[in-house]
């Protein structure tokens, strides 16, 4: 006999990292239908951005929309005004931007897999991720100083540079932490009891994912396409420090854990390339002009593509920041990749979503 | 980025005209208050073209509704609702509540005040 029940989830919840709340029609352990509420720590970001702070200031004021990918939100912007103020930055500055923004991939994608693990009932391949990640976090603060809230790239560039130590630290900690990632992908690709939890569980298909615009590791896995790094070359030299488009094509939580594995070994191979390619130059290109016109800039944060609009009408205030985050482009696709789904693996699936409410609500 | 402007009462139908699901991807709805109007834009890239992206953009007052995409964009209602939320502008079909709490206390942050 069907039992109708209604079970509501978060918006604080012990399988959730940040305030969201679902509400799960279930037709006996079978989720029928899903409702969302991603409302819970709007902060007025872009009203700041185009009213308190110069243009100058706001690639400091957005790297505070998200914790984990600061650094992609002041990069985003930073090109978005660098394009409007017609500055051509320095290829050293576009280095150490990739340099960073791949870290931040490592440490984000590390995070989602740990997250992963936990809500799969793998406390221990939870802990051994953790602690694995944590180099990755070292590295991060040894690049730009901090371990969260980086201000690293900065309108026109980079705030600092890396020294030779730094370089030697890098490439040491590195071949470490690669020769360990070898060891978990190993883990999640063939470990047996992973695979009952994420082998075809949340799936969703190509079309699903053109339908729903869904952006990201979430797309990728999915058999579609859509990286920004292979649209945005005039930005930043992905293609000559080797980057490579990573797709699955299942759509189940396995396969986004693959695309983020997969990932960070494409990262290994891009950092070691921009460091033994490191080329000579400013860390920041001035220029004392006001912004005036539209621009938009597009990155690709670890959750997928990350979209900035800005308007300036030659003050230094600008008119409007306009921020799309990844997590906000897949709300739609999150909602469709629940039903039909046991309620049992809602933990997992929602972790393998690696959703970020603080960069969705702003 | 290429700009297209097109009439309000028009805008739902250039855009169904534009769009092509296996083509292009829906980024995001933003809107502009000039003060006394308000500006609204759709931004699309495309899967195919690299680096393409293409803005339609339209003019209209407050007291407008703003036609919602969501019958040929599937999740076009994401950013539909959180534009009602931040501008107080009515899209069809878009409920208030799902950025900003209903009770938050300014009901639409990014509308200018008199």
């Amino acid at each position: 006999m069907k039992r109708t029940l209604t079970i509501p989830m978060g918006s604080q919840h012990i399988a959730l990292l940040e305030p969201l709340h679902f509400r799960f029609t279930c037709e006996n352990e079978k989720i029928v239908g899903v409702d969302a509420d991603v409302g819970y720590v709007h902060r007025g970001i872009e009203l700041a951005c185009a009213s308190k702070f110069k243009f100058r200031q706001v690639s400091f004021v957005v790297g505070r929309v998200c914790g984990l990918c600061s650094i992609s939100h002041t990069t985003a912007y930073s090109q978005a005004a660098e394009r409007l103020l017609g500055l051509d930055i320095s290829k050293k500055a576009k280095y150490l931007r990739i340099l960073v923004i791949e870290l931040d991939r490592l440490h984000s994608h590390l995070l989602c897999l740990a997250h992963t693990a936990e809500n799969t009932g793998f406390e221990a391949l939870f802990m051994q991720i953790m602690r694995d990640r944590e180099a990755s976090m070292e590295l991060l603060e040894l690049v730009t100083g901090n371990r969260v809230q980086f201000d690293y790239s900065c309108v026109g560039g980079v705030t600092r540079d890396i020294t030779t130590d730094i370089e030697k630290e890098l490439t040491r900690k590195l071949a470490k932490l690669k020769t360990d990632l070898e060891e978990l992908y190993e883990v999640f690709r063939t470990n047996w009891s992973l695979s009952l939890r994420y082998k075809g569980v949340g799936a969703l298909n190509a079309q699903q994912i053109k339908e729903l615009n869904a952006v990201g590791p979430l797309a990728r896995a999915a058999g579609v396409a859509i990286d920004v790094r292979s649209d945005t070359e005039d930005l930043l030299p992905w293609k000559e420090v080797g980057y490579k488009m990573m797709v699955e094509q299942t759509g189940d939580v396995y396969a986004r854990n693959i695309v983020r594995f997969r990932e960070m070994f494409n990262s290994f191979e891009i950092i070691e390339n921009v460091l033994r390619g490191m080329p000579q130059g400013d860390l920041v290109t001035e220029t004392k002009a006001n912004p005036q016109g539209e621009a938009v800039s597009r990155l690709e944060a670890p959750r997928g593509e990350l979209f900035y609009y800005i308007k300036g009408n030659n003050t230094p205030v600008l008119e409007r920041v306009k921020i799309k985050a990844p997590t906000f482009s897949n709300v739609a696709a999150f909602i469709e990749i629940f039903k039909g789904q046991e309620y049992a693996s809602v933990p997992p699936i929602l972790a393998s979503l690696d959703p970020c409410l603080s960069c969705t609500a702003r | 980025m290429q700009k297209i402007e097109v009439p309000f009462h028009q805008a739902h139908a250039k855009i169904r005209e534009f769009y092509n699901v296996d083509k292009h991807h829906f980024i995001a709805m933003n809107g502009i208050d000039l003060g006394d109007k308000m500006e609204v834009q759709w931004f699309f890239s495309n899967y195919e073209i690299p680096g393409d992206v293409t803005m339609f953009t339209t003019f209209t007052n407050y007291e407008d509704i703003i036609p919602s995409l969501s019958d040929f964009i599937k999740s076009a209602w994401v950013t539909e609702c959180e534009f009602y939320d931040l501008f107080d502008v009515k899209i069809e079909g878009a409920k208030k509540g799902f950025v900003l709490e209903p009770d938050a206390q300014d009901n639409a942050p990014l509308r200018r005040k008199k």
